[in-house]
């Protein structure tokens, strides 16, 4: 067991740092760092060129995608160094991580010429249509209906919560072929196509971020479909658990509570109320960070991860809890325009407890496969 | 980072799950709150499993995996200290060790051979002989004890002090996850066979719920603890000690509420795991004394 960095993964962080100092403009940390805003979705595309140039978008996708097959230290060093930064990259933190993954996996060489080459080249923004009005948690409960004319799928329903969606080219879908979960399939569906419309849901987590999308008639062909019919539940389930904890949030969460903590040493601040919860929460982000390395270690060495990505999803959220609970009681001003950073890192650490998966369904996963206990009768 | 075991810590732990095996249960007749493994202690001494810590091949980190195994057992003996503190003090000293915080009551102090005494931030160590101190009753699932009187001190420098107290800390967070670990599995194995309302009781959301979020605690302070064991470093080890207090206060709450009337028992061995976090919940300072070193060595 061995708790250091070793010099090829210390030289490959202070790479990323090089790249992010020279790449990001001078007044990064006073814009607004929402990933769906329009300025953000358009400098994602810049920046990920940037990236994929200097071989840092996708260097641990295999070398015929644009990668060099690194391992997933390296992928994620780079994700804790993008993350704590603020994300330059928007949305597109999600084909990195698992939709060119993903499409890698399950999808067809068609699929793959079509989709995985602008992830690379760092010029696309995806969206996934999973939730919807009746199904959120209980995800494969969805109703949105692809019904099969000859070689021609018709989509019809709503996706709602959906991010990104003002800005993306393709839509991850989830939609229903037949009853059941084994009635639900993937179809990699482009924005533009007629019939979908899109509507952004203002929200307290930022401008741009969640849609409305409804699909009325939407006509995609049957090559657009992910996989096999009906086989969608098993792809979404492995990307889920890339998603997990494909966001190292306990970075950003770290370095605005020292921010927030430095802010109150600098007024004389910093008194027993807030030392007493300052170290609660960076003990808490310390476990989130653990949890998450130690998922990238089985992951390294080829094991199966299971339900210990919940428990690093659970760790992550207390993490964040905690620091914007600290930043709202102590340093209120930043939500009142003190502090564009802790204001935007605010908005997103309401998130860690509900996207990819609400805390409380991690938390049924963690009884049931972590602790072993009985599941509930259904 | 590589969190694979090396060899030989993959032999030391099986052979530490060897020799704890024989200690899992306790025994039914027994009713009392200090289950005292004079036996597992003079194992552990035979089998040189007190020096572990200097074996280069092992190091504190192997030996915090030790003591966080043997804190999993009902029957407890003064490990921890002796593991990791004892072999960073600048001298020699003979075990058992126990601590003396601001002239209170301490673990294994009517025993200890070595007294580290600490008087706000001095540390100073004594060599008490049996009339200086004298055991104390308790509910704390330790035996207790207190010095009876002034006694002999040799004041360690600012330095030495300050490294006894890490170790102390890393000590303190790998007692504290073995004993979260045990209070949680044995609470689960309640959940699993106790029946209301026709069904087990871990199948009640409302429970489930709160013992995933204990078990991510206990996992926390696991790597926070194995993470201080492995780096030495200051503000690591406050930190695991933090997160230990800070978790224990919760889990020791919400394992009795699972065990209904069972945990109030003596009968049942929850309290033995449950009385020990709550006598450290209070040791170098309780969470506010780890605050401040969190404090001080990180923000």
């Amino acid at each position: 067991m061995d708790f250091s960095w070793d010099d090829e993964q210390r030289a490959f962080r202070a790479t990323v740092r090089e790249f992010l100092a020279a790449h990001l403009p001078r007044d990064w940390e006073s814009l607004a760092h929402g990933p769906g805003t329009d300025w953000q979705s358009t400098f994602s595309k810049q920046f990920c060129g940037a990236l994929a140039a200097a071989g840092l978008l996708v260097p641990h996708w295999p070398k015929r995608w644009g990668g060099r097959d690194a391992d997933p230290w390296t992928s994620f060093i780079l994700a804790e160094e993008m993350w704590e930064a603020g994300e330059p990259r928007g949305g597109q933190y999600m084909n990195v991580n698992w939709i060119g993954p993903t499409l890698m996996r399950f999808g067809c060489e068609e699929q793959q010429q079509r989709y995985i080459p602008p992830m690379a080249q760092g010029q696309t923004i995806w969206c996934q249509g999973f939730s919807e009005p009746e199904a959120g948690s209980d995800l494969a409960s969805l109703r949105t209906r692809a019904d099969k004319e000859g070689s021609t799928y018709r989509i019809n329903g709503q996706k709602i919560w959906t991010s990104y969606a003002g800005h993306a080219d393709t839509c991850f879908l989830l939609a229903r072929t037949s009853p059941g979960r084994n009635g639900i399939s993937i179809f990699l569906l482009p924005m533009d196509t007629p019939g979908i419309t899109v509507r952004q849901i203002p929200s307290v987590i930022g401008e741009g971020d969640i849609h409305e999308v409804f699909f009325d008639d939407a006509a995609v062909p049957a090559t657009a479909m992910l996989g096999e019919e009906g086989k969608g539940w098993e792809i979404v389930r492995t990307a889920l658990s890339l998603e997990r904890v494909g966001i190292p949030r306990f970075a950003l969460a770290t370095r605005m509570l020292h921010r927030a903590v430095d802010k109150l040493k600098q007024t004389g601040r910093f008194g027993i109320g807030a030392i007493e919860q300052a170290a609660r929460a960076r003990a808490a982000c310390e476990s989130a960070r653990f949890y998450s390395y130690n998922i990238v270690d089985q992951r390294r060495h080829g094991l199966t991860v299971g339900a210990e990505a919940s428990a690093a999803r659970y760790a992550t959220v207390m993490a964040e809890r905690l620091v914007s609970e600290f930043v709202v009681e102590h340093v209120p001003e930043a939500l009142a325009g003190a502090d564009q950073m802790l204001l935007s890192h605010h908005q997103r650490a309401i998130v860690a407890g509900i996207a990819s998966g609400a805390a409380e369904i991690q938390l049924n996963l963690i009884a049931s496969d972590f602790l072993g206990l009985p599941k509930e009768p259904r | 980072m590589d969190f694979r075991l090396t060899s030989d810590q993959e032999s030391l732990v099986e052979a530490v799950d060897k020799l704890a095996l024989q200690f899992q249960h306790k025994p039914t007749e027994f009713h009392g709150f200090a289950l005292v493994g004079d036996e597992l202690e003079s194992e552990l001494r035979q089998g040189e499993y007190f020096d572990i810590a200097q074996v280069p091949e092992f190091g504190p980190l192997t030996a915090a995996m030790a003591v966080e195994r043997l804190a999993r057992l009902p029957f407890t003996a003064e490990i921890a200290l002796s593991m990791l503190v004892r072999p960073q003090l600048p001298v020699d000293l003979p075990r058992p060790l126990a601590v003396v915080e601001n002239g209170r009551p301490g673990r294994f102090v009517g025993t200890a051979k070595t007294l580290l005494v600490i008087e706000g931030e001095r540390i100073s160590i004594a060599r008490p002989s049996a009339d200086d101190v004298e055991s104390v009753e308790s509910l704390f699932g330790y035996p207790m004890g207190r010095l009876k009187r002034t006694i002999d001190l040799e004041r360690l420098s600012d330095a030495d002090a300050y490294a006894t107290r890490k170790w102390l800390r890393v000590a303190l967070a790998a007692e504290m996850s073995g004993l979260l670990k045990a209070a949680i599995d044995s609470t689960v194995e309640h959940l699993t066979l106790r029946k209301q309302f026709g069904r087990p009781l871990g199948t009640f959301q409302a429970l489930r719920h709160r013992m995933a979020e204990c078990a991510v605690l206990a996992g926390g302070v696991r790597w926070l603890m194995l993470k201080a064991a492995g780096t030495a470093d200051d503000g690591d080890a406050a930190l695991a000690a933090s997160h230990a207090q800070e978790s224990a206060t919760r889990v020791a709450y919400e394992v009795h509420q699972m065990l209904g009337a069972m945990g109030m028992t003596l009968e049942h061995p929850l309290h033995l795991w449950t009385y020990r976090l709550k006598a450290l919940l209070s040791e170098l300072g309780g969470r506010g004394g780890q605050a401040s070193a969190v404090a001080k060595l990180i923000f």
